[in-house]
């Protein structure tokens, strides 16, 4: 039940957002666009899956732009150069994954510098570290078999929208069933409360650096397969589009708010919104100051929610606008 | 009496929100250089008679008279150049700036385009010296002490010439000390002729300071300044009804020693804290604000580390490094304040009751939802919490509530050890005495009490002996009821003159 009130809001949104370009194009909704739209989201969706659960916790992630471009180049020279097989390469991403979130997490949780400095620094040094692979320059043909792990499909459906239907899943399950994704929430919540109730609050936020180090290895390794090759050029700006779909999904910037599944409506709003612009031929500048109209929009809405349902409720001749309720919050003390 | 002419009056004025009568035709009068206690439960419509008279709300009937004449105060703006001046419980300084710019926040001197320093500073300044605080008004107010603040806070509130000055619970923060400083300053704005409404939970504390007291209940005023004795019973009776005891206090003390403390120390504030509590026992921790109560809690929480001393619990001695340690030992600590330390204000009630346990939901990778909605209500059924708790985050719902929560999360942890730091500070009376039944429920299940408390008639009735904490040391301990107020004013007073400027700010 409350999940349904949770994600209520962000689905809404989103289905009016696929309605409007439903309506104003043609071939919006042919299989061929919406198996495109599955593997435009499916990346961002991904790597979006960590900024959350950092958010959650109370903090930011700027680097996973940096760190995959980094990671597709350590994957792109362990295939090319280490001529290591591609499951093995594959391993090798996902830890390098987990070390660079490990450094995030450690300089921010146990060194306690801000998650918004550690990050800002680690999008410039993972970035620098991957122009140093391959004298800057991008390796091309990684392996034969690679492609097919972005562009496969499984019963016509592209593999990529199974892995964003299990990673969600099991960030879901996480997140509402186990002990640590609650003191996710305790920690982003009130710090101070969790670690006096127990909670190992430096744990918890090192935790989610390492969450978002694994999902942005998957994003890695996901985008080189895209391309087939490495390049220290990809990924940027993906960090600000996982943060879009966090806070257009509704997750606060203040932590402790949130519904991870909402994320992944927030990246699908975004994917079709820049869809259905693409479809009527919109230049791409003006495709990004309409996505940043779109996030200021989101969140004013949700900013604006008692406005909103007054202004509604004058409409239908209930209380007018500027009457406050009979017992403010103050008063409750 | 007759030829005394009140400056503010309300006369019938009458508040409605949809579905409840906020202020049902309240009337009061307001004298130059009296000190008028306006009292009642949460609910009763205090808030909405203050918002009223400083111009947040418009009256639906009835009228405001100054000086006998009817005005209107169309805004807070209005009411405040009529003379009104509101310190709100919530603090409205900028911790940043100087006391000088917090002053003038607003209504800065100003020379042609510029910034008046000079002129703000010396204004300021003789404004601290009037009423006679010794504050520099170039410090800046994080550097101060929250009593510091709360008389910046009335000076700022009286930078304009006010004839009426209202005081929303202004003491909630302070310790003794601070509430005796505080109440001279209040006592010398009334010698100057200042009108003053002065809003309290602590009964010990109005009933010391305040000439008249109006209560409030449901809206209307049950009990006139005229017909009101300021009288804690009084005032009780008149606000709740007959509650019985105001502190039924059980005594379930036995005779075994639970937990031994010697020679606690901390690095910089504890130093040689040693006593025992027994099974049952409700254990008083007194002394002013700043004496090392609230660190005797974290040092045994395993919040602080210790520097000396051993904790000996239940025959064992124990060294906690954290505050999981001390639950998983069967310690509960609630915190002094519990909207910074107590509750996550992103929960509703039930996450806010299972926090510190999870571990009782099933296995951390399964836990189960289904018994964690049971144990919660359970619980709110138990303590009477409101039964919003299920669904609303503990932010909407009131302070007896939220403390109750706090409580209901060691009752759902099965601790053996209660440390209750200020259980009852901002909270109404009704609350305050459901948390004294909780603590007689805890204490008859042979659990023991750590009880911290600035209120010293709470603290004597409750406890069933009592250590006295001054300057971080343990400077006597006694049974509760051999102990008075001059006790501890004396025990706190013990470490000389000096020792007060080396109380922490």
């Amino acid at each position: 039940m409350s999940v349904l009130k949770d994600i209520a809001g962000p689905l809404a949104a989103m289905v009016a957002v696929a309605l409007a370009v439903a309506l104003t194009t043609s071939n919006f909704l042919t299989p061929g666009n919406l198996s495109n739209l599955a593997l435009q989201v499916s990346i961002v969706a991904i790597v979006a899956i960590g900024s959350t659960v950092v958010i959650f916790t109370g903090g930011i992630d700027l680097s996973p732009g940096s760190a995959i471009a980094l990671m597709t180049m350590v994957f792109a020279v362990a295939i090319k150069s280490l001529a290591l097989p591609l499951a093995l390469a594959i391993v090798v991403v996902l830890l390098l994954g987990l070390l660079l979130g490990a450094v995030n997490g450690v300089l921010t949780a146990y060194l306690r510098i801000p998650s918004f400095i550690t990050t800002l620094a680690a999008l410039s040094a993972f970035r620098g570290l991957a122009f140093m692979f391959n004298n800057g320059s991008p390796i091309f043909q990684l392996s034969p078999d690679l492609e097919a792990l972005f562009y496969g499909r499984l019963g016509g459906v592209p593999l990529p929208l199974f892995y964003v239907v299990a990673l969600y899943a099991a960030a879901f399950y996480w997140l509402r069933w186990t002990a640590s994704g609650r003191a996710v929430y305790a920690v982003g919540g009130n710090p101070s409360a969790a670690r006096l109730s127990g909670i190992d609050v430096r744990r918890i936020q090192f935790l989610a650096f390492l969450v978002a180090g694994v999902a942005a290895a998957l994003g890695a390794v996901l985008m080189a397969a895209r391309l087939n090759s490495g390049s220290p050029n990809y990924g940027v700006g993906l960090e600000l589009s996982a943060i879009a779909a966090a806070v257009i999904g509704g997750a606060s910037l203040a932590g402790g708010r949130g519904n991870i599944l909402n994320t992944a409506i927030g990246a699908m709003t975004i994917v079709i919104v820049q869809n259905g612009l693409n479809l009527n031929a919109v230049p791409t500048s003006f495709q990004n100051v309409i996505t940043g109209a779109i996030i200021v929009l989101a969140v004013g809405i949700d900013m604006w929610r008692a406005e909103l349902a007054r202004l509604l409720g004058g409409l239908a001749g209930r209380p007018r606008p500027g009457s406050s309720p009979p017992r403010s919050p103050r008063q409750g003390t | 009496m007759s030829e005394r002419r009140p400056v503010w009056s309300l006369r019938g004025v009458t508040k409605r929100f949809p579905g409840v009568v906020a202020n049902d035709r309240v009337s009061l009068d307001l004298f130059p250089g009296e000190i008028h206690g306006l009292m009642g439960e949460n609910g009763c419509g205090k808030s909405t008679l203050i918002k009223t008279l400083s111009g947040a709300h418009q009256p639906d009937a009835g009228e405001i008279l100054r000086e006998g004449r009817p005005v209107v105060l169309t805004d807070p703006i209005a009411a405040r150049e009529a003379g009104v001046s509101t310190v709100f419980q919530e603090f409205s300084l900028v911790p940043t700036l100087s006391v000088a710019e917090n002053i003038h926040l607003g209504r800065l001197p100003r020379r042609g385009r510029r910034v008046d320093w000079a002129a703000m500073r010396a204004r300021a300044a003789a404004l601290l010296a009037e009423m006679g605080l010794d504050i520099d008004p170039d410090r800046t107010v994080a550097s101060l002490s929250v009593a510091e603040q709360q008389m910046v806070e009335i000076a700022k509130a009286l930078g304009a010439e006010a004839s009426l000055l209202i005081l929303d619970e202004p003491t909630t923060a302070l310790g003794l000390d601070e509430i005796a400083r505080l109440h001279g300053l209040i006592r010398r704005l009334k010698a100057r002729g200042t009108a003053i409404l002065y809003i309290s939970h602590r009964l010990d504390e109005v009933v010391d300071l305040v000439d008249v007291v109006t209560v409030l209940k449901e809206g209307r005023v049950v009990s006139t300044a005229a017909e009101s004795e300021v009288d804690i019973g009084y005032i009780v009776r008149a606000m709740v009804g007959d509650v019985g005891d105001h502190y039924p206090k059980q005594r379930n003390a036995g005779a075994e020693v639970v937990l031994t403390v010697e020679g606690l120390s901390t690095r910089d504030r504890l130093s040689g804290v040693s006593f025992e509590v027994r099974r049952g026992e409700v254990f008083g921790l007194g002394g002013v604000l700043g004496s090392g109560r609230t660190e005797v809690a974290r040092a045994l929480f395993g919040v602080d580390p210790r520097s000396g001393g051993r904790i000996v619990w239940r025959g064992r001695e124990v060294a906690f490094r954290s505050p999981k340690q001390a639950i998983a030992a069967g310690f509960a600590y609630v915190p002094e304040n519990r909207k910074f330390d107590g509750l996550f204000f992103n929960f509703a009630g039930f996450p806010n009751i299972t926090a510190s346990r999870l571990d009782r939901l099933g296995p951390p990778y399964a836990m189960s939802l289904a018994a964690e909605r049971e144990a919660g209500r359970g619980l709110v059924r138990d303590l009477d919490i409101s039964p919003a708790a299920e669904t609303r985050e503990v932010g909407k719902l009131s302070g007896g509530n939220q403390q109750k929560i706090v409580i209901a999360r060691w009752l759902f942890a099965g601790a053996d050890l209660f440390i209750l730091d200020e259980p009852t500070q901002g909270i109404d009376i009704s609350a305050k005495i459901a948390v004294y039944r909780l603590v007689n429920r805890i204490t008859a299940e042979g659990k023991s009490v750590i009880l911290i408390s600035s209120d010293h008639d709470e603290l004597i009735a409750m406890s069933d002996r009592i250590g006295i904490m001054s300057h971080g040391r343990l400077v006597r301990v006694g049974e509760a009821g051999e102990l008075g107020k001059i006790d501890f004013v004396r025990a706190s007073a013990g470490a000389g003159p000096a020792a007060r400027e080396a109380l922490p700010t």
